[in-house]
């Protein structure tokens, strides 16, 4: 029987699995992030898909650290360098096009302390392997949160070889099934996908203990907290960067 | 339920209770999910037979989300695992199509602009059949509430999910229009970890996001109790994916893509 309570009896199981399996990796992770910070350095998320919901979860809110950016493909259109009918030709889809990741990576302002969240759960995706390799190769710290279930099920789609976990400094696995949806059902199919919530469990859960990390060091926390004074001066500090 | 989380958050905020901040925010996603559970299974179960029956009448639900109930609204949306006909109201689409601009969602003021639900209206296929669903925390932005009001004098079916606690502190009005509701079940404001003073830690969204995954799965069991195959779309990493979620999407043509 599929009903919400056997989504959220699995969904629990999967979450204890999640946090036993992947503590030290998120606990590196806020380290990488406390660093970055500590040197000025901004994070830049990038998602395929409903991926990047997890940089849109700790951005732009009460208890948000303020150095996130989310690197969109739609920046491309409001910033001016294409046009929206190419932008969203289902026939010719913009982002598997050649030499796209590097179009993307040099549209923002990237600084050599700045560190990588590059997230996708088939981790198979030709943009979302381009970047991480960019940004390795620029010498930038990279944290990948992936399917370790979902990539090793698949064959590899880019030109390397390589599936995204591959280019990771840090691996966070989000513990997500093959293909997303949590609940099997008596047909082919399964419902009720799961890699938003693990993912943001993994945002939050990280953001906070990169709080407390700069906390413990004493650093002034870039954390806003609803004063408009105070956000305004923080986001303008990291004004054109976030 | 709710009594377990105010010891629990006391207990935090006089910092007795010195577990990893890591596992205190995946303990108190499981508490306040479950607090949204017991508290609306019922109301979870009615939603996922609106929207079931709306869905069987060749309708669409239409969602849309202020700020970060656009989280929720990507929940639901063309997902894997998911229900195919749903479809959401972007602002991000008006901005490509630049009838209005980022900034003024940067700032927020993008939502006290009743006129941005005309433009919804100019650049969507919507339909005398569909029902509703918006997303607010508050509950009282001016553009939310255009759009409810023209979704209830059309005669539409209307649900609202708002953080009650906010809605109440911050004059919502959203749940007035509405023929059901849910509670996100996060605290106001949406803070739930406390480190020495400061706040960090959203809830909103991970609950928000559990909640409709709770009605994806229930959605599904009303299209079996009907002995009809649920419009259940397959992820596309998945081989053979396209072909099946293209079945499931092209009969409403641009209505849910």
């Amino acid at each position: 029987m599929i009903d919400a309570l056997r989504f959220k009896e699995e969904l629990f199981v999967l979450l204890d699995q999640l946090y036993d399996s992947q503590k030290e990796n998120i606990e590196a992770a806020a380290q990488a992030f406390k660093e970055c910070i500590e040197k000025d350095g901004v994070v830049h998320v990038f998602g395929s898909g409903h991926s990047v919901g997890l940089g849109i979860d700790i951005k732009n809110r009460v208890g948000a650290l303020v150095p996130i950016h989310i690197m969109e493909m739609s920046d491309f259109v409001t910033r001016g360098n294409i046009s929206v009918e190419e932008f969203m030709d289902r026939k010719n889809i913009f982002e598997r096009k050649p030499g796209v990741a590097k179009q993307l990576y040099d549209l923002y302002d990237i600084r050599p302390q700045d560190i990588f969240i590059v997230i996708s759960n088939s981790g198979i995706n030709g943009i979302v392997i381009d970047i991480a390799d960019l940004a390795k190769k620029n010498g930038h710290k990279v944290i990948i949160i992936t399917s370790m279930k979902h990539t090793l099920a698949e064959e590899p789609r880019h030109p390397s070889g390589k599936k995204l976990y591959e280019f990771g400094d840090i691996v966070i696995d989000n513990c997500g099934p093959h293909g997303d949806a949590l609940i099997q059902t008596d047909g082919v199919e399964k419902v009720s996908s799961v890699s938003s919530i693990c993912n943001n469990c993994v945002a939050q859960s990280m953001a906070a203990r990169t709080v407390e990390l700069l906390k413990e060091d004493r650093f002034e926390l870039p954390v806003l907290n609803g004063d408009k004074a105070h956000d305004d001066a923080l986001k303008k500090k990291y004004e054109g960067r976030a | 339920m709710g009594e377990i989380i105010k010891v629990y958050n006391e207990a935090v905020e006089s910092e007795k209770y010195h577990m990893d901040i890591m596992k205190q925010y995946f303990d108190l996603v499981k508490m306040k999910v479950d607090e949204a559970y017991d508290l609306q299974k019922d109301k979870i179960e009615r939603i996922a037979e609106m929207f079931g029956r709306c869905m069987e009448n060749g309708g669409v639900v239409q969602l849309f989300g202020v700020n970060h109930g656009e989280e929720f609204v990507n929940e639901l949306n063309y997902r894997a695992g998911g229900i195919a006909p749903f479809h959401g109201l972007k602002l991000k689409e008006l901005i490509l199509k630049e009838m209005i601009r980022q900034e003024d969602i940067d700032s927020g003021k993008i939502y006290e602009d009743v006129s941005v639900a005309d433009r919804f209206e100019e650049i969507y296929e919507l339909d005398d059949r569909d029902m509703y669903c918006l997303v607010s925390f508050y509950g009282n932005e001016p553009l939310l509430l255009e759009i409810a009001k023209r979704v209830k004098e059309r005669g539409q079916k209307l649900v609202g999910v708002v953080n009650k606690k906010s809605y109440d502190a911050h004059d919502g009005r959203l749940l007035q229009y509405c023929d059901e509701w849910l509670d996100m079940c996060a605290e106001e404001p949406d803070t739930a970890l406390c480190l020495e003073g400061v706040k960090v830690g959203q809830l909103s969204s991970t609950v928000s996001n559990c909640i409709a995954q709770m009605l994806t799965s229930e959605i599904y069991a009303w299209f079996e109790k009907q002995g009809k195959r649920a419009p259940v779309l397959l992820s596309a990493n998945i081989k053979g994916a396209d072909v099946h979620n293209d079945s499931l999407t092209d009969p409403y043509g641009r209505r849910i893509r």
